[in-house]
């Protein structure tokens, strides 16, 4: 062989002290890393990309017709979204299988197809109407929707299909950061503090059907059936240990208050300009951003497309992550996040097709995107039941929990949550295809 | 692929599992007296699992009927040899398993493909005079017929199936029994594909399947775990008691074993220590004492170091004697007069040798070596430069300590998407 080599035996030291990212071997700073980047997680994007176009868009809606007045439902939905996200870390981590696959081991293949169906279904037109957001977002920038709308859906799809789970999930989290916006924008437009904090605490309640229909959906919009879906696939992937449940059951709580503080700063935001200036309808989220100019400076526009463009591609992005999940462990594909299309066929192509029809039907100028997404409103009033039902009832079964199946208080509650925002959903059913 | 196709027509037929539950249980003379609810199978055996029972529902009555009772197994119903009908209560015995409610939709391992499969369907098939287990479709067919309509799932032909020859259920969620069913066909799986197995499974069927491994063959159950990511290892060691990790440590190699008694928590590292023999004890103790990232903490202290003056033949004898695994063993290295390392023979230069030459003569000095305090990079770097599969390890006074082997060195490279063949991607 042609190497040079020094005839004496080299010694050699490591000049520089740095060391190498060594990830298998370096437990205890990795153990820190993690403790902080535990707040940070899956529980936090599962709850916060229902914020997401359609979420703004009630949102602001609810903020420009009734004021501050609704903010009273922000805090009870804050507390069953955080329980029934908090059940759903938990099985996860227990079980150490997804919530369909759940479904499909104890009630058998027909109704894990049922409810994998429904998910197809409403995922994908919430799945449209969130490019429909990204172009409508960059559209105040100016950038036409038949260029922006291609470049998230490519971009998206790299980031899932490419990377590996971690590096996804830390793209995620960024795209969280433009929600500080809403808080930004609610305090440029000076709101009265005093009204807002006696509507936190104080139920206003009309009796017309307009209001009962909106109270509807900004629960529907907030608890959907796609967050406790995605966290538990999640949750599984990221291969969470029982040890670390608490850490992950705070977190999928924080992640649902978090989720509903920047709710609440949308009303907040809406209600102090628009109410107050008694502009009472608006009829989609780049309409509340452009309105609230001549109130709130062009700092409050940027702000809100700033947010309303993270929340769409954060949702654009988790959406068809959560259906392949859920049809791939119905069916019993091979699944994961940064996996090839070789290694796992279904998953990957599922994710390709929802992201092509996504960004396609967004781009087709003229879709009547309020009639599709309430449309998908109803399918997804109809799976919340199913979905709630079933996690009532897998997390309380001892058989599958073990030690940590769920009882007294939080059983009770888990119970109390199911029934009524069953009602409040098949409720927007009725009154949809009624009014339709 | 693993599957095997459908029997040929000499081969008796295949009847779906999914078809002979919810149809009628009759008696001798055709009269319809209930409904099947689930077929009861007795794992453990070789061969295919024979069916011993039937839960049937008689009357609103849910009871056991024994496979002796029963005359005929078809489509359209279960019959019963006698007219009369004999129920008791269901009790299950040792090794038995429910089809619908224990294995159907539930996860199996494919043993040939060593992944995890979903059972949409399960085949039974008369063998040798009695009904048995034979297959599991796990193909969108078996799917298929159990979601549509049972007219119209019936005309679903069957599929390709696999052969309960190379399928391993899990039977750890199984109630009551927590019956401990032997997996002997993991055994024909090499350690990386078990690992790799139970980091795709949940925690319990991978606490499942190391368990089966471990009873059958100690050795196996320490290879595994060599594989098994951090994650898993910690999760697993973190349930046994002191005993058990020490009994698997002293199974591995020492620098395998240093890397989990550092995985462990602080106050458990000594008691865990104490319990290894003593001569693995020094050297993982020793090995603890590096960096992890540094040659000293990717290194074996497992290595043949000879004088110069020894002969080939002699160096060929310590390498036959040796108890040192095969992939670490790849040169013997060569000491100076005054006992620092000299350098190194490979063990196909030594073969090729004359048995009676000395080792100095025919010795490379030309080969770098590493203190234990270098950079991973360093010892990437070297091992690349100079075609190396094994590099020295040596402390400041010229002392050989230890080994560095190229398979370690490529793991801790390997970028984290490529750890792992499926399931769970590599974590931070």
């Amino acid at each position: 062989m042609a190497v040079r080599v020094p005839p004496v035996m080299r010694r050699i030291r490591s000049a520089t002290r740095g060391r190498p990212r060594l990830p298998a071997r370096l437990s205890p700073r990795r153990a820190r890393i993690f403790a902080f980047l535990g707040l940070l997680g899956p529980g936090l994007i599962a709850a916060n990309a229902g914020n997401d176009a359609g979420g703004i868009a009630t949102y602001s809606s609810v903020g420009a017709k009734y004021g501050y007045e609704l903010l009273w439902t922000i805090v009870l939905i804050t507390i069953s979204l955080g329980l029934v996200q908090m059940l759903a870390a938990r099985m996860g981590v227990v079980t150490g299988k997804g919530l369909a696959e759940l479904i499909r081991e104890e009630y058998g293949i027909r109704w894990s197809v049922l409810a994998t169906s429904a998910v197809v279904i409403a995922n994908l037109g919430i799945c449209i109407s969130d490019f429909v957001g990204i172009g409508a977002a960059l559209g105040l920038a100016g950038v036409p929707t038949q260029v922006s709308v291609p470049i998230a859906a490519v971009g998206i799809w790299l980031i899932i299909v490419r990377g590996s789970y971690r590096s996804a999930e830390r793209i995620f989290i960024w795209f969280t950061i433009p929600f500080f916006a809403y808080p930004i924008a609610a305090i440029l437009a000076h709101p009265h503090w005093g009204k807002v904090g006696k509507a936190l605490v104080v139920p206003t309640i009309h009796t017309n059907s307009a209001f009962v229909i909106l109270l509807i959906a900004t629960a529907g919009t907030t608890i959907t059936p796609y967050m406790q879906l995605y966290l538990q696939s999640a949750v599984v992937e990221r291969g969470v240990r029982e040890d670390e449940l608490p850490r992950e059951e705070r977190e999928a709580v924080a992640g649902a208050v978090f989720a509903n503080i920047v709710a609440a700063f949308i009303i907040i935001a809406t209600g102090a300009t628009l109410f107050a200036h008694g502009v009472h309808h608006i009829s989609s989220a780049a309409d509340a951003a452009r309105a609230l100019r001549p109130f709130a400076g062009s700092y409050a526009e940027v702000l809100f497309g700033v947010g309303l463009l993270g929340a769409s591609l954060l949702a654009a992005a988790i959406l068809p992550i959560a259906t392949s999940y859920v049809v791939s462990e119905s069916l019993g594909y091979e699944k994961g996040v940064g996996r090839r299309h070789e290694e796992a066929p279904v998953f990957v192509n599922i994710i390709t097709a929802m992201i092509m029809i996504g960004a396609f039907v967004a781009i087709i100028p003229g879709v009547p995107v309020i009639s599709l997404l309430v449309g998908v409103q109803v399918v997804n009033g109809l799976l919340l039941p199913i979905n709630l039902f079933f996690i009532w009832r897998l997390a309380r079964s001892p058989r599958i929990m073990g030690e940590r199946h769920s009882r007294g208080l939080l059983d009770g509650a888990a119970a109390v949550t199911v029934a009524v925002s069953s009602t409040l959903s098949i409720a927007l059913v009725v009154i949809t295809v009624t009014s339709l | 692929m693993s599957a095997v196709s459908a029997p040929a027509a000499e081969q008796p037929p295949i009847l779906h599992l999914s078809a002979v539950v919810g149809s009628a249980l009759r008696d001798a003379n055709g009269e319809r007296l209930g409904k099947v609810e689930d077929l009861i199978v007795r794992l453990g055996g070789t061969g295919y699992p024979p069916i011993t029972g039937f839960l049937v529902n008689v009357a609103g009555r849910t009871s056991f009927l024994g496979a002796d009772r029963v005359s005929e197994i078809a489509t359209d119903g279960v019959v019963m040899r006698k007219a009369k009908l004999d129920l008791r209560p269901f009790e299950r015995r040792a090794e038995e398993v429910l089809l619908k409610r224990d294995l159907l939709d539930r996860q199996l391992i494919n043993v040939q493909g060593a992944r995890l499969v979903r059972a949409n369907e399960i085949e039974l098939a008369l063998v040798a005079g009695s009904w048995r287990v034979v297959g599991v479709d796990t193909g969108p067919r078996g799917g298929l017929r159990r979601l549509l309509p049972k007219g119209l799932g019936a005309h679903i032909a069957t599929g390709e199936f696999l052969d309960w020859a190379g399928v391993e259920p899990f039977v750890g969620h199984v109630p009551t029994v927590r019956l401990r069913v032997p997996h002997p066909k993991l055994a024909k799986l090499h350690p990386a594909q078990i690992a790799d197995l139970v980091e795709a499974a949940s925690r319990r069927e991978g606490e499942e399947i190391i368990q089966a491994v471990g009873d059958d063959d100690r050795e196996l159950e320490a290879d595994v775990f060599e594989e098994l990511d951090d994650q898993h290892q910690r999760e697993f060691l973190e349930d046994r008691p002191d005993a058990q990790v020490a009994a698997i440590l002293s199974r591995m190699a020492p620098d395998d074993a240093a890397d989990i008694v550092g995985e462990l928590d602080e106050n458990r590292r000594e008691q865990v220590l104490s319990l290894l023999p003593v001569s693995h004890r020094v050297k993982v103790r020793a090995l603890l004492g590096y960096d992890p990232a540094e040659a000293g903490g990717l290194m074996s202290p497992d290595f043949i170091l000879l004088h110069g003056s020894s002969s080939a033949g002699d160096a060929l004898n310590a390498v036959r004697r040796s108890r040192i695994a095969p992939e670490l063993l790849t040169a013997v290295f060569v000491s100076s007069q005054e006992g620092s390392l000299d350098g190194s023979v490979a063990v196909t230069a030594l073969v090729r040798a004359d048995p009676t030459r000395s080792l100095s003569s025919i010795v490379k000095h030309e080969v770098p070596c590493l203190s234990p305090d270098a950079s991973f990079e360093e010892v990437a770097r070297l091992m690349a430069d100079y075609n190396l599969t094994s590099i020295p390890v040596v402390d400041d006074g010229g002392q050989m300590v230890g080994v560095v082997t190229v398979d370690d060195v490529l793991e801790a490279m390997l970028p984290r998407g490529w750890r792992r063949r499926f399931g769970l991607l590599g974590e931070d």
